[in-house]
């Protein structure tokens, strides 16, 4: 320990006396380690799976009902109010669930503060919350297919009523009143795998659980697709018409259940067929969660190519840092040559490299760490999609930290190896 | 103290092989003075090098204060410098920012002494060579002949059994010269055991024993004057 002290006090001594080579050299390594940290958190969290223990379980369920029998069409998601009605009566999979998003002004009803919040709306069915294992802080679903009920999430309850137990609290929305049900605990999906559409692959799980016929009731809006020939007037109306809303999600939990529920939709779509609908030929998909994520290319190809040179910048940065610290520490062999002339063993001029660039190491792992959460914060202004996704988490942290300590040890431990092989007597002429 | 038995030292490069020592015989006692003379790169600094455990040799043996070198690992290769050794180098080899508190500590850190002790040592040291006033000075804040007296003071601090000085005043100007020579010729009579390479005829011939060194071997020993030299007087040509 003394020993420690007295090479800590030495090392601490040489920064300050070097500081401008320090600062030169521990920015080089940190900005090269910074920019890799940052990049690769965010395709790390692009490309994390949000699910990781039943991803193989759920699927999305994409119907080639799209009245369109151009062959390359692309395989589309959403579907009519009929077809998610007809999917969720299965009795095959062990969830069901079949959403739409939409969007709301509301408020407490027993607040004097007139303030409306904005929020978004899942219109969903009670499948949803067992199926993506939505965790309730207090309370649990609605029952009824058109109750006046909600569950809400952590952030518009902190907002609205500051947290704590809302349950048999009422939101006004829209002038009409609805009984929050359950609250859920705080909760994140990277990326949100039941609404990956673009811009909002990344975003937080939503605020209000609804009914989605209630939704639909109370003309909560959405965005449609139609044939050209369909006209659609009022969300309520959207029921039984050729209008595309609706997204569907199943968890199977075994191959016979995936069989089952693949004859299940084929078997519909067959039906629809001979009622003289326009269809493509026969592909309707279930993909599981990892397989759909790739479908919606959730990771930006963007980011990768970017990931490549990321990587080159920080082979060039630990290049010049190592080359910066070779020259250091080879000028600094005259002492290490006096200190062995003097009787310091190899092992103690080693330990002594060893803490200086052990100390070395640890300011540039800070400062790469700064650098990349700076330049993690300037992704995120450049691709906003990312905000609340990305973050430098332990095992980058620990990346991070490693590269900037074997850099500066093997820089270190070279040039000290190589005056350890040349003779005292000539070192110190 | 030091016997040294048909040393060799053969330096080799790609082309060329020199013998810097060969068939190298010294026995040096306890207490005793040596001036080592002879022309240049005849294998003075050579000699002492070895003799200070700063290189290494290819033949022979050499013991030190009954030690065998021969086959010893770094721990005590670096065990016998730091006890056993004081090497005084011609350009001082001090650490031009450490004061003169810190150069002089620098040995002793590599031994299990407590600050207190430490402390003591350097003190003493200091005041041995003179420069009791000045322990947190820099060496560039003194004289040539100062810094020398210094890098004296740390080869002192670790009490050695003999201390071994490669033209230490070969760098200063005669008066600093000769107060350099005056503190070894003082450690000498307070028992130290010196071995001094030098050019200086006058320095040599005040010295108790001259050998001289040419083509890496000694050919030529002559006992002047001993001071202080109790123990017999053995030399092997
Ligand atoms: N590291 C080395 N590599 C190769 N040859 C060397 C090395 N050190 C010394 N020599 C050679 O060994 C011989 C003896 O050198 P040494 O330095 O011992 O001479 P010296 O007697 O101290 O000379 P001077 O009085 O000039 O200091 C010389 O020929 C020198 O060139
Ligand atoms: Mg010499």
């Amino acid at each position: 320990m003394e020993m420690f002290n007295y090479y800590f006090k030495l090392s601490i001594r040489n920064l300050i006396r070097n500081r401008l080579f320090f600062i030169l050299m521990i920015s080089t390594l940190a900005v090269g380690v910074g920019v890799f940290l940052a990049n690769i958190a965010i395709i790390k969290s692009m490309s994390s799976d949000p699910i990781p223990y039943k991803s193989k379980n759920i699927f999305n369920v994409s119907l080639n009902i799209w009245p369109n029998d151009t062959p390359d069409a692309e395989l589309i998601e959403i579907m009519r109010y009929d077809d998610a009605m007809h999917l969720l009566k299965n009795n095959i999979a062990t969830h069901t669930m079949v959403h739409y998003q939409s969007q709301v002004y509301t408020r407490d009803i027993d607040s004097t503060n007139l303030t409306r919040h904005q929020a978004v709306v899942r219109a969903t069915t009670p499948g949803f919350f067992p199926l993506t294992d939505a965790p309730f802080a207090f309370g649990g679903s609605w029952q009824q297919d058109r109750a006046k009920q909600i569950v809400i999430g952590d952030t518009l309850n902190q907002q609205i009523f500051g947290g704590g137990n809302s349950v048999g609290k009422t939101l006004e929305i829209d002038g009409k009143p609805f009984e929050i049900v359950g609250v859920l605990k705080p909760w994140e999906l990277k990326p949100l795998f039941y609404h990956a559409e673009d811009g909002q692959k990344f975003t937080t799980t939503d605020d209000i659980y609804a009914p989605i016929e209630t939704a639909m009731d109370n003309e909560w809006v959405v965005n449609v697709r139609s044939s050209a020939t369909e006209r659609s007037d009022s969300v309520s109306d959207n029921r039984g018409k050729n209008v595309f809303f609706i997204q569907t999600f199943v968890q199977l939990d075994n191959q016979q259940q995936k069989n089952a529920m693949q004859q299940y939709i084929d078997n519909y779509s067959q039906h629809r067929q001979q009622q003289g609908e326009y269809l493509r030929a026969n592909d309707n998909r279930l993909l599981d969660v990892n397989q759909w994520l790739k479908h919606k290319e959730v990771v930006d190809e963007r980011m990768l190519a970017f990931a490549l040179a990321t990587s080159l910048f920080l082979a060039v940065c630990i290049f010049n840092a190592s080359s910066l610290l070779l020259a250091r520490y080879h000028s600094a062999r005259f002492e290490t040559g006096l200190r062995r002339a003097v009787g310091a063993r190899m092992k103690d001029v080693f330990y002594q490299g060893l803490v200086e660039s052990v100390l070395v190491g640890v300011c540039c792992a800070i400062l790469a760490l700064l650098f990349g959460w700076i330049f993690l914060q300037i992704s995120i202004t450049l691709f906003p999609a990312l905000e609340h996704t990305s973050d430098i988490d332990a095992p980058l942290i620990i990346i991070g930290i490693g590269i900037a300590l074997v850099t500066s040890f093997i820089s270190m431990l070279y040039p000290l190896i190589r005056s350890c092989r040349t003779p005292l007597s000539t070192t110190l002429k | 103290m030091l016997n040294m038995n048909n040393i060799s030292r053969i330096y080799r490069s790609d082309t060329i092989q020199t013998h810097a020592l060969r068939d190298f015989n010294l026995q040096v006692n306890a207490g005793e003075f040596v001036a080592v003379t002879g022309p240049s790169g005849s294998g003075k600094s050579t000699f002492l090098n070895v003799a200070g455990l700063l290189d290494s040799f290819d033949e022979g043996s050499y013991e030190l204060d009954g030690v065998n070198i021969q086959g010893l690992g770094d721990d005590e290769l670096s065990r016998l410098r730091n006890e056993k050794i004081g090497f005084i180098f011609q350009n001082y080899n001090l650490i031009p920012d450490f004061t003169l508190f810190d150069n002089i500590d620098m040995p002793l850190r590599y031994r299990s002494f407590n600050a207190a002790e430490r402390k003591r040592r350097i003190s003493n040291a200091l005041e041995q060579v003179g420069l009791a006033s000045r322990s947190n000075y820099l060496p560039s804040q003194l004289s040539g002949g100062q810094q020398q007296r210094v890098a004296i003071a740390r080869a002192l601090a670790g009490e050695p059994k003999i201390l071994l000085a490669d033209e230490p005043t070969g760098n200063l100007d005669s008066l600093m010269a000769r107060q350099v020579m005056e503190l070894l010729h003082t450690l000498n009579e307070a028992g130290s055991t010196i071995i001094m390479v030098t050019h200086d005829p006058d320095q040599a011939r005040a010295i108790g024993r001259n050998v001289q060194v040419i083509d890496g071997q000694i050919t030529d020993h002559s006992v002047y004057a001993p001071v202080n030299n109790n123990a017999p007087i053995e030399v092997k040509a």
